[in-house]
């Protein structure tokens, strides 16, 4: 593990801190601006959602607008650049597309789930990758399902519990390996340490794995190539990187873990510029900031011939405390290297500059 | 006795008194030297040489050099004057002895002010020291805070100077939007007059030539329309709606898994089973029976089995068994009915679904499966003994518990309509 010398270690700045009156739950930079979006819920059980714009040194806030049920995720993933529409999950169940500037009525709405959607993600948006635009929900009720914003009311893939079988809470979902119109996977996180990776192509379950303890977050490292390296977080402070190049036929995917704190690690999120970074944030409210390195060789054959993947090394650039209370969000901005924003369970959303980047 | 030094040898100037003292082959030190104000003492044992001076010295500064079997000192007057001699020549014993003792008194004292200087530039010089420290410490940090700011603000600024850039883009992507509304008809027309000309190849080079123009100026504007246009033909029909069936990896609690607590939970659930095991087990028919046939949840397994394949009968057995041994768990007195439900043993299924519903109180969520079971097995038990009305009761609780369920609602719809035809004809 190589660390970066005391003077050229990226530094993290805190630029703004915006004070809430609601929990804030997710909260992402609207893409090609410098406009924040927070999504969350107001005490009186009412969905929020707010639109910031930089200025300076603080927040100015654009637009609020209010839904009836809470609002847990959100993503811009699925829309194109011209249109920016917000696609978000709720405490119902309910996936909604909105036009934020026209946000009385969606664009798009599904009842998706019996239970809250606890998280979401968007690709063949934004002009980045090939192929459908989709959006992914996972939901308390232990479902994953897969929308296009073009077919209401049905999902295109439904990843659902076998007939009678008890269900686990899915928490977290991601898009990755859409490098061309056909490929997709989806990879989805439970709360009984379950990560599956299903194949939208085939439509069947690729590969799965229990990390033994409940996944928090998973990410792909871009959503756009072939599935080079996914992030799985999980309770207990540990982290997962699994390199997804080389699949064997019994072991999987190869992986390296890490412990980094004590706490959960709510969310990893990779540097939109460098795919090698990524930031974890954690439970006691503090940011890591890793870089990945890739070992010399990334596959080897075992004893039978088979390829299996090698897992590489990951060394920890800079660890930030920012509050006392665990950091739920996070959101590289994919137009200023180093730009992020990451909202708190204190109330506050809080614009970070992390420097030095383009030096890794 | 001490042996006196006599030899000495004096001179004078108007403010110093030159003092040579032979030592007869003795060894001096500075400590053999004592001197004050008015008394000078020099003794090196057996030797001892002693002078009351003539007038005070400034003793301080006086100095004595001792060198060649010899103490030369330099004793510096406090008044310039010209002394008579060397020691004062009438002294008495009494005025010697207090003389002596003055002499020694003064010098305890100087020597406890000297000390008490020392001490007191001690504590100065180390107070400066730390006090240079911490300066130095404040500069240090002051000069990393000051690092710092400057990032902060290097970076500020470039936020600010991105931010304006994306204003400055958005803005012309607005002009352009409006643009493109009065451009939008013109390029169509281009496209059509394109493929017309395609055959004809001298205007191919002019058409293409026009089109480029229209895509150079505005970056955003008409070609965007041209590259949505093209994208939307290009993206794939929604994908064909498919189910993947998923199972999870087997957990019993509710909650989410996390590495330290599985130690408990296994105690938990060890606890649990061995509690089950244990209930109504000191019968004693039961000692030629094996390990696991004494287990309710292991019987109860083997009656599910039994039931699955067909062999209603063996099930029956099975859970007859468990239920001697455990007679508290609902769900072998609701299985049991299902078997006889199937063998046509009607009262017996109504019993035990009766008391599958007494064990599953209190009415709780986690329940719900099975009282809606143990509810449709009664139903079904009335119906076919012809005893609608009761049937309808069941299968109506069953509906309340569960309303999405289909079947049931289906099957107290036949109920009902059989209850109206036997009502209606008789």
């Amino acid at each position: 593990m190589s660390a970066a010398v005391g003077a050229e270690r990226p530094q993290v700045v805190s630029h703004v801190q915006q004070a809430l009156s609601y929990t804030v739950f997710d909260c992402k930079w609207v893409p090609r601006s410098a406009r924040v979006l927070c999504l969350g819920s107001a005490a009186r059980g009412t969905g929020v959602i707010q639109l910031y714009e930089l200025h300076g040194a603080r927040l100015q806030l654009l637009r609020e607008i209010e839904k009836p049920k809470p609002i847990k995720c959100g993503t811009f993933g699925a829309t194109s650049l011209q249109q920016r529409y917000l696609a978000t999950g709720d405490f119902d169940g309910n996936l909604n597309i909105w036009n934020l500037e026209a946000p009385e009525l969606p664009v798009y709405s599904v009842k998706g789930h019996k239970e809250i959607i606890n998280s979401i993600d968007g690709v063949g948006g934004l002009g980045i990758g090939e192929g459908a635009p989709e959006i992914v929900t996972g939901s308390r009720d232990g479902t994953v399902k897969v929308w296009d914003p073009r077919q209401n009311d049905t999902p295109v893939a439904n990843m659902e519990p076998v007939q009678g079988e008890s269900k686990r809470d899915c928490w977290t979902v991601a898009f990755g390996n859409a490098y061309n119109q056909e490929e997709r996977v989806v990879c989805a996180g439970y709360d009984n340490g379950d990560i599956k990776l299903f194949d939208l192509k085939t439509m069947s379950l690729r590969w799965e794995t229990n990390i033994k303890n409940g996944v928090c977050s998973v990410e792909f490292d871009r959503k756009d190539i072939n599935m080079n390296k996914l992030v799985a977080t999980s309770l207990e402070g540990k982290f997962h990187v699994f390199d997804m190049r080389t699949q064997h036929p019994t072991k999987g995917f190869a992986s390296l873990s890490e412990k980094a704190q004590k706490s959960t690690i709510w969310q990893v999120r990779h540097l939109p510029q460098n795919r090698d970074v990524f930031m974890t944030s954690g439970g006691s409210g503090s940011l890591h900031l890793w870089k990945y390195e890739y070992p010399a060789q990334r596959s080897k054959k075992d004893s039978e011939g088979s390829e299996m993947g090698v897992a590489g090394s990951v060394s920890l650039l800079q660890n930030v405390t920012l509050s006392t209370q665990p950091i739920s969000s996070l959101d590289w901005s994919p137009d200023k290297r180093g730009l992020c924003v990451c909202g708190a369970f204190d109330q506050t959303v809080r614009v970070l500059i992390v420097t030095k980047l383009n030096k890794i | 006795m001490p042996v006196w030094l006599r030899e000495h040898s004096w001179r004078q100037t108007l403010s110093a008194v030159y003092l040579s003292l032979p030592l007869r082959g003795a060894r001096a030190t500075p400590a053999n030297i004592f001197c004050s104000e008015r008394y000078l003492k020099v003794s090196i044992p057996p030797f001892l040489f002693e002078a009351i001076l003539y007038a005070p010295i400034d003793d301080t500064n006086s100095t004595a050099k001792i060198g060649n079997g010899n103490i030369f000192f330099t004793l510096y007057k406090k008044e310039p004057a010209m002394w008579d001699s060397l020691t004062l020549a009438n002294a008495d014993k009494e005025k010697l002895q207090y003389l002596r003792e003055n002499a020694v008194l003064k010098a305890h004292e100087k020597a406890k002010e000297e000390t008490e200087a020392k001490k007191i530039t001690k504590q100065e010089h180390k107070k400066y020291a730390l006090e240079a420290t911490m300066k130095l410490e404040e500069e240090e940090r002051k000069r990393i805070e000051d690092l710092k700011e400057k990032e902060r603000q290097k970076v500020a600024k470039e936020l600010e100077l991105w931010k304006n850039q994306q204003k400055d883009g958005d803005k012309y992507k607005s002009i352009q939007k409006k643009g493109k509304l009065h451009q939008e008809t013109e390029p169509l027309k281009e496209r059509k007059s394109e493929k017309m000309n395609k055959t004809r190849i001298p205007n191919e080079g002019t058409s293409k030539a026009r089109l480029k123009s229209t895509k150079g100026c505005p970056v955003h504007g008409s070609s965007s329309i041209f590259s949505e246009n093209l994208k939307e033909e290009q993206l794939p029909a929604p994908r064909a709606a498919a189910t993947i069936k998923v199972n999870f990896t087997p957990r019993v609690f509710p909650t989410a898994l996390r590495e330290s607590r599985v130690a408990e939970e296994e105690e938990w659930l060890h606890k649990q089973a061995e509690a089950r095991r244990i209930i109504n087990s000191d019968l004693s028919e039961l000692e030629d029976l094996k390990e696991e046939e004494k287990n309710p949840d292991w019987l109860k397994d083997k009656g599910n089995k039994m039931f699955a394949m067909g062999d209603y009968l063996g099930a029956v057995n099975a859970y007859n068994l468990a239920v001697r041994l455990n007679n508290k768990l609902p769900l072998l007195y609701l299985n049991r009915a299902a078997c006889h439900l199937k063998l046509r043993n009607l009262h017996k299924a109504i019993e035990d679904s009766s008391k599958a519903l007494e064990l599953l109180t209190p009415p709780v969520p986690d329940n719900e499966n099975a009282r809606v079971k143990a509810h449709v097995r009664r139903g079904t038990a009335f119906c076919q003994l012809e005893l609608y009305t009761e049937g309808l009761q069941d299968y109506e609780a069953a509906l309340k518990i569960d309303p999405r369920n289909k079947n049931i609602e289906k099957d107290a719809e036949k109920i009902r309509h059989l209850i109206q035809g036997t009502m209606q004809s008789s």
